[in-house]
């Protein structure tokens, strides 16, 4: 492990709390602006949708709330490593690309992204064989292609250009 | 020759075997985009995919989306090209029903007909050992003696067997607690374990115990609905009028497809399901699972469909009617 | 009985039987381990082959896919750290610490031997005792179902032992996430922010396969050995895995039996089974066996107990005519394209055809542990890939898997956006597992609480006034306690003997 800490053990646990928090609110706030103002959120179980979700997000918020406590006692306790910013470079950029593919599926297809798709992650892998690259890309996405929509009839997005292979 | 060449050499390469306009249509498997999830309805539907897939030349699979009382299956079909790849099972409650409670807002003119498909009855039935009433009449009796003691099940809130039955129920004045259920083979057990009161039975659970539970009263005016219960008394032997008829309290589906599908497509798959629906092989497989296959070909779309939207319209209000009662009671 | 049998084996001794159930068990065990798809939709895909062949014939196909799907979801997890099907979330707390310590080939040898017998357990279940277990099963109603979901929940207390208040977080917001849907009650829209692809809430396939794979791929993307061709020898793994299976047969058979209880249950299903009979697994070992670090038995109790679950789940199927889960509710959807009709009346009518489903049942899990084991090598063969190659792939089958169960790009987001959820989980030290058991367990647990409070004349009183709720009340509570108990012993029993390891 080289390199200045970009995000301790610490940390993570305190974005984790944070996320718990997050949900705890958004649930709170759901019931209040949506299913209370449409009248889901009073009445019996056959008229109240909120009651079970407000009593779920309670039960986690005393969860959490004791994990705080926990955390915070324990803070000494807790080993002082995590990520360093070379660690996290990559699964970063992976997790990007993989991200820009998906918002690329739906409009262009299945055909014209993956490959690319596979061709990037390889690259940012640290893979320099560009020809093997591109073969072995090429190779991949259209061997799974074939595999879904020859063999299991499954329609693989076709994007705006409404490319799906006839195999 | 660099790697962007390459990538575009591959395109175009695609572009020519896959272009949508130069093939004739269809060159690739068609999803029809079913409702409902697991089920008799599936097994038709499969029936009718496979028939029409041989016919067409290619895979037709049925895609079961089930969600949000059929408008999870309705908006994912619209949302796809109208390229006459995508057929949309078009179910009664989706159809017809959820636009009337004003959870949708299509018109069942929004789309292209291509074939009616089947139809099936629904009737409700409750556990053969019952001492507390003997038939129909009697049950709607100790339920107006007993307000809010009668528990019964229509499968999900607000389907179309819980409009029907909660007609029936406000024909007779009998308030009474629905209790959802996600699996309807499920409520028919809890019926039978006498948990719950009486529950909607459809024509599959029946056919595969028909000594599960006794068969009250069926929800249909159709002869043919009757004989599927082994006979079991039907609306048209009981007291009160309930205002239904025809296809109206049964479960129903047209296969349909988006508007501004080519023409020359929706004619191609018009041919294949009309001549899935006239195979009589076809027809006697729908036939065994308690389904009825239809005859009507598109023409007859808009005089069916409206004349069934008519009827539901004016029943809307009974489910209001029953859960306002129950609140009365509490 | 044995006329039912006798009457079934002239219908499936032939040979295109048996190439239908090798068939199958071969299409099942890859769409069990590519990550995404699973035996129900492997099922789903293949149901218009299927109904073109004769009854016995297609059932034997589909239970074969069924059998095969169930186990290969082990593969991945043991391999990747990704279970390939929510079915094997449980399985990936032994089989891949065991896979890491270099035992990869028997891991899955182990997963395999166990399924198989599990699943073989399961069939004789199935074979003597389907009346009585469908009677059985039939008497549960909303209140029982409502208890079994409690006790469901106890196993995450039980399987995240060293860190049971993160489990537990991870499991109520599971039930939490659960909730986003149409309420089946009110029918109103949840938590789906006017969204109709949410309308039936997260897809769990999408959930699962984000949570686990994003995170592992992000994980191996941290180390320097991308470039690296793995060195390591991959020993063949044997049919002498059976034997190691058996070293735990207290442990399999009680994990069977568990399995095909839950199966028989309509609306359990194989993924609370895996983690109740893991979790009682764990709480009756011993400190030294060191369940969570590569355990044999953890594989043993999971594997086994998600393939019996597989028999259990046809009993009220073939008996009752009602499924035992989603997959079940497939085959009797086939079952009724081809003229047949499950329940009584078939037990009744046509003997030989349910005798025939029992002995392509059976058929299915003994042709699964020969099968397994010749196609073992294929499988781990993926450890040889090099990580630069591995890593695109599996990110491509997640993709491509997780599309073909609904056909829709939203539920790739949903996987996305779990896989930050995951990465966010996993770096803060929470296990993921329990997210997933809340997830499957949140509809059980709020629709039959609801249920029973409807159907119930007076209040809570339905929860103790049926024989089998009260008995529930009482298991329950015994079993949290028990649980209490075993996990404090073994804490202070593994403190005395080495300090734990923290990480999973």
């Amino acid at each position: 492990m080289t390199g200045p800490l970009v995000i301790g053990r610490r940390t993570a646990g305190w974005c984790a709390v944070a996320l718990m928090l997050v949900l705890v609110a958004l649930v709170f706030e759901q019931i209040r602006d949506v299913l209370g103002p449409s009248g889901m959120a009073e009445g019996g179980p056959y008229d109240n949708a909120a009651a079970y979700p407000r009593g779920v997000t309670l039960v986690l918020l005393g969860l959490v709330a004791l994990q705080i406590v926990v955390q915070v006692v324990a803070r000494r306790r807790v080993p002082a490593d995590g990520f360093t910013l070379r660690q996290l470079v990559r699964p970063a950029a992976v997790i990007a690309i993989f991200g820009l593919y998906l918002g690329l599926l739906g409009p262009l297809g299945f055909h014209l992204t993956s490959a690319p798709m596979l061709f990037a992650v390889m690259a940012v892998c640290g893979a320099r064989q560009w020809w093997q690259m591109i073969a072995l890309s090429l190779a991949i996405s259209f061997g799974l292609a074939w595999f879904f929509e020859s063999q299991l009839d499954v329609v693989l997005p076709g994007g705006i250009f409404h490319l799906n292979i006839p195999w | 020759m660099n790697f962007k060449t390459i990538v575009t050499g591959a395109v175009l390469a695609l572009a020519a075997i896959s272009g949508p306009a130069l093939a004739e249509y269809p060159e690739r498997t068609i999803e029809s985009i079913l409702p409902a999830g697991a089920g008799p309805a599936m097994s038709v539907s499969q029936i009718i995919a496979d028939a029409m897939g041989k016919t067409l030349g290619v895979s037709l699979t049925v895609l079961a989306t089930p969600g949000a009382g059929g408008i999870k299956a309705f908006q994912t079909g619209l949302n796809k090209s109208a390229d006459g790849y995508t057929i949309i099972d078009g179910y009664v409650a989706p159809l017809v029903l959820q636009p009337i409670l004003g959870k949708a807002d299509w018109k069942y003119d929004d789309f292209i007909p291509l074939h009616a498909a089947a139809s099936n009855a629904f009737a409700i039935g409750w556990r053969t050992d019952e001492t507390r009433w003997s038939d129909f009449e009697g049950m709607m009796a100790w339920g107006k003696d007993n307000p809010g003691k009668l528990r019964y099940s229509s499968g999900q809130r607000n389907n179309l067997p819980h409009l029907v039955i909660a007609k029936m129920l406000q024909s007779y004045q009998v308030v009474a607690q629905n209790v959802p259920y996600d699996s309807p083979p499920t409520a028919n057990n809890d019926v039978k374990s006498g948990i719950l009161d009486f529950s909607f039975v459809n024509v599959g659970s029946y056919k595969q115990d028909p000594e599960a539970l006794k068969i009250g009263l069926v929800l249909s005016d159709r002869p043919a609905a009757k004989a599927e219960f082994g006979g079991a008394p039907s609306i048209t032997d009981i007291n009160a009028d309930l205002g239904l008829s025809g296809l109206a309290p049964m479960g129903w589906d047209w296969w349909l497809v988006k508007k501004n599908t080519p023409s020359e497509r929706v004619e191609k798959l018009r041919a294949a399901m009309g001549t899935a629906m006239a195979d009589p092989d076809v027809r006697t497989r729908i036939e065994r699972l308690g389904f009825e296959p239809l005859d009507w070909d598109h023409t007859h779309y808009d005089e069916i469909v409206s004349g069934v939207r008519d009827q539901l319209s004016t029943m809307a209000d009974a489910i209001k009617w029953e859960e306002d009662a129950l609140k009365a009671l509490k | 009985m044995f006329d039912m049998l006798l009457g079934g084996l002239g219908l499936v001794s032939s040979f295109s039987t048996a190439a239908l159930v090798g068939a199958g068990l071969i299409i099942g065990l890859f769409v069990g381990a590519l990550p995404g798809l699973g035996p129900l939709m492997g099922i789903i895909l293949l149901l218009p082959y299927a109904i073109t062949f004769p009854p016995v014939q297609a059932m034997g196909f589909l239970i074969a896919i069924y059998v095969g799907g169930s186990c290969g979801g082990a593969i991945s997890a043991i391999l990747l750290r990704i279970p390939g099907t929510p079915l094997a979330a449980a399985t990936l707390f032994d089989g891949y610490p065991m896979a890491q310590n270099g035992r990869a080939a028997d891991a899955i040898g182990i997963a395999i031997s166990a399924s198989a017998l599990g699943g073989a357990f399961g069939g004789l279940i199935l074979i003597l005792f389907s009346p009585s277990i469908a009677a059985f099963a039939a008497g549960f109603g909303p209140p029982e179902y409502a208890l079994l979901a409690i006790t469901g929940l106890t196993a995450i207390a039980a399987v995240s032992d060293q860190s049971m208040l993160k489990g537990l977080i991870a499991g109520t917001a599971g039930l939490l996430l659960a909730t986003a849907g149409t309420d089946e009650f009110t029918a109103a829209e949840r938590f789906t922010f006017g969204l109709f692809e949410m309308s039936d809430g997260f897809n769990i396939v999408a959930i699962v396969v984000g949570l686990f794979a994003i995170s592992e791929m992000s994980n191996l993307l941290t180390g320097n050995d991308l470039l690296d061709r793995p060195t390591l020898s991959i020993a063949r793994p044997g049919f002498r895995t059976v034997l190691l299976v058996l070293r735990h047969w207290p442990n399999l058979l009680r994990s069977s039996s568990i399995g095909a209880f839950i199966g028989a249950l309509p609306g359990a299903g194989g993924v609370i089974s895996s983690f109740t009979a893991y979790a009682v697994a764990k709480t009756f070992s011993r400190a030294d066996e060191r369940y969570g670090e590569g355990a044999e038995g953890g594989i043993v109790a999971s594997e086994s107990a998600n393939n019996a679950t597989a028999g259990g789940a046809l009993v009220p199927t073939l008996a009752l005519g009602i499924p035992g889960d989603a997959v079940t509710a497939v085959l009797i959807g086939a079952l009724l394209i081809l003229g047949i009709f499950p329940g009584p009346t078939l037990f009744a009518q046509h003997s030989d055809i349910v005798g025939g489903i029992f002995l392509v049942y059976m058929l299915a899990n003994i042709a699964l542990f020969v099968v397994g084991i010749l196609l073992t090598p294929l499988f781990v063969y993926v450890l040889r890939l090099r990580k630069l190659v591995l890593i695109p792939t599996v990110l491509l089958m997640c993709a491509i898997g997780t599309y073909a169960v609904g056909s829709s790009i939203f539920d790739l987001w949903v996987m996305f956006a779990f896989g930050i959820v995951g990465l966010i989980l996993r770096a803060g030290g929470y296990p993921l597992a329990p997210m997933v058991i809340g997830v499957i367990l949140g509809p059980l647990l709020e629709n039959n609480v609801r249920r029973a409070l409807l159907l119930s004349h007076d209040g809570l009183r339905i929860f103790i006034d049926r024989p089998v709720s009260a008995t529930l009340v009482f298991i329950n509570a015994a079993l949290l306690l028990c649980v209490f108990f075993f996990t404090l012993r073994r804490h202070f029993a593994g403190r005395r003997s080495k300090p734990l390891p923290v990480n999973t």
